[in-house]
């Protein structure tokens, strides 16, 4: 059990500022200072009393309780109605498969993508539209910040020490959207995750950098379909990972349109993203036991359609849609979901 | 101003190293690899050749389910009564 000791500082917000960069708090943005009245506030937002443990580190043993969680969350700038998207986002990176350890500390350098789903996405005023991956709205940036925060402060994941990232990724410092649901032609993600009505969700995801995937002239599920697929087998992205697809709007629509479902479009994309074992064998990156295990002819993308999510997001202007590969060569992170402010199997 | 530390306080754990060995001749070698590119071969050259030099014995070769997670408990204590030392990991 862990809870948080406390500084006194003097009352001056920039020195408090300062005071947080002397201690080595920040990811190197100024930091709100954790002032007790805020992190309390925060609290007050999860049911559970502060001491609880919501993440442990495997090789550590370093545990993220709830006051943890908090004190991170108020650093990052988020509100208290956040609080439970940021919770959730733990419990889901901690189930075992998605090795938030090593996903952060590879030389991979991944960042755990954030997909919100469902209505608390409307009540906490997260954005799902323009300019999704990027800047201007409170609840994606500092929702993720506090997600980076945590595995920088409780779980000590500091770059050069225990992230050990070549190139790191811009979305360490905040990978956090929210499903479009108004531009949706398929059911929500919270909805084919199999939550009860009413119940949002968060996915997470050991995602790389972030790959534009830009088509202003299709107009046939078809080429639009053959131009994400083409971005998901890159000779730099190939591997048995699985993927992240967001369609924007214009794209969606052509899908939708022409009564795609789902299903079909993550089997046209797992279909498509290939490679033959010769154009592998030619690059140097032939694994014949990934080969064996996936059993296809060609070496594609993932194990299985499955594998590919496919969401909506983004503004209603412009044919750029976003590939996002996972975490290095394999299957070290599998991706995980978790329903948000509530516990479904107490 | 009262500030509340983000960071928590390290696990206490009764880690300790184990006694060195006196000699490598006739020792029993354990083998698991973390499934890194090469790292198969590798381990199980390197063992070949301490037995060339040392003699003993070299246990089936263990697997990690994937590079960059904790060997499981049960993997390890299943090993530590088997051999006299081992060899594990590889960078790539």
């Amino acid at each position: 059990m862990n809870i948080a000791t406390s500084h006194e500082v003097p009352d001056d917000l920039l020195a408090a500022i300062d005071y947080c960069y002397e201690r080595g708090w920040t990811d190197g943005l100024p930091v709100v200072p954790p002032e007790a009245s805020r992190v309390e506030a925060m609290m007050q937002m999860e049911g559970r009393p502060p001491e609880t443990v919501i993440a442990h580190h495997p090789a550590t043993g370093l545990e993220l309780t709830v006051q943890a969680a908090a004190v991170n969350a108020v650093m990052a700038g988020c509100l208290p109605d956040y609080f439970p998207v940021v919770i959730a986002a733990f419990e889901a990176m901690n189930k075992e498969p998605f090795n938030f350890h090593g996903s952060t500390a590879s030389t991979g350098g991944s960042a755990p993508l954030l997909i919100v789903s469902g209505g608390v996405v409307d009540d906490i005023a997260m954005n799902s539209g323009v300019n999704l991956f990027g800047p201007g709205n409170r609840a994606n940036a500092t929702i993720g910040r506090a997600v980076r925060l945590i595995l920088l402060n409780v779980f000590r994941m500091t770059p050069g020490i225990s992230d050990k990232s070549t190139q790191g990724n811009p979305g360490k410092f905040s990978f956090c959207i929210a499903e479009r649901a108004d531009r949706l032609p398929w059911p929500r993600l919270c909805e084919e995750q199999e939550y009860p009505d009413g119940v949002s969700s968060v996915t997470v995801f050991a995602g790389a950098g972030f790959c534009n995937v830009e088509n202003h002239g299709a107009n046939q599920p078809e080429q639009v379909l053959m131009t994400m697929a083409d971005a998901m087998a890159n000779y730099g992205c190939i591997s048995l990972g699985q993927s992240v697809v967001v369609f924007s709007p214009e794209h969606a629509r052509i899908l939708g349109d022409a009564n795609w479902s789902r299903q079909e479009v993550q089997s046209f994309l797992f279909e498509q993203a290939k490679r033959t074992p010769d154009d592998m064998k030619h690059i140097g990156k032939f694994v014949p036991s990934e080969y064996q295990r996936q059993g296809q002819t060609d070496y594609h993308r993932g194990l299985n359609a499955e594998d590919i999510l496919v969401t909506v997001g983004g503004g209603d202007a412009g044919g750029h849609s976003a590939f996002i590969p996972s975490w290095s060569r394999s299957r070290g992170s599998i991706t995980q979901h978790q329903a948000i402010g509530v516990c479904i199997d107490c | 101003m009262k500030l509340y530390d983000p960071t928590v306080a390290a696990a206490e754990y009764d880690h300790h190293r184990a006694p060195p060995l006196q000699s490598l001749k006739g020792a029993t070698i354990g083998l698991l690899s973390n499934r890194k590119l090469n790292a198969d071969p590798l381990l199980t050259e390197t063992a070949r050749v301490l037995q060339k030099r040392y003699g003993g014995r070299v246990l089936e070769l263990a697997h990690k389910k994937n590079a960059s997670a904790p060997a499981p408990t049960e993997t390890l204590t299943g090993l530590a009564p088997e051999c006299d030392y081992l060899i594990t990991a590889s960078g790539d």
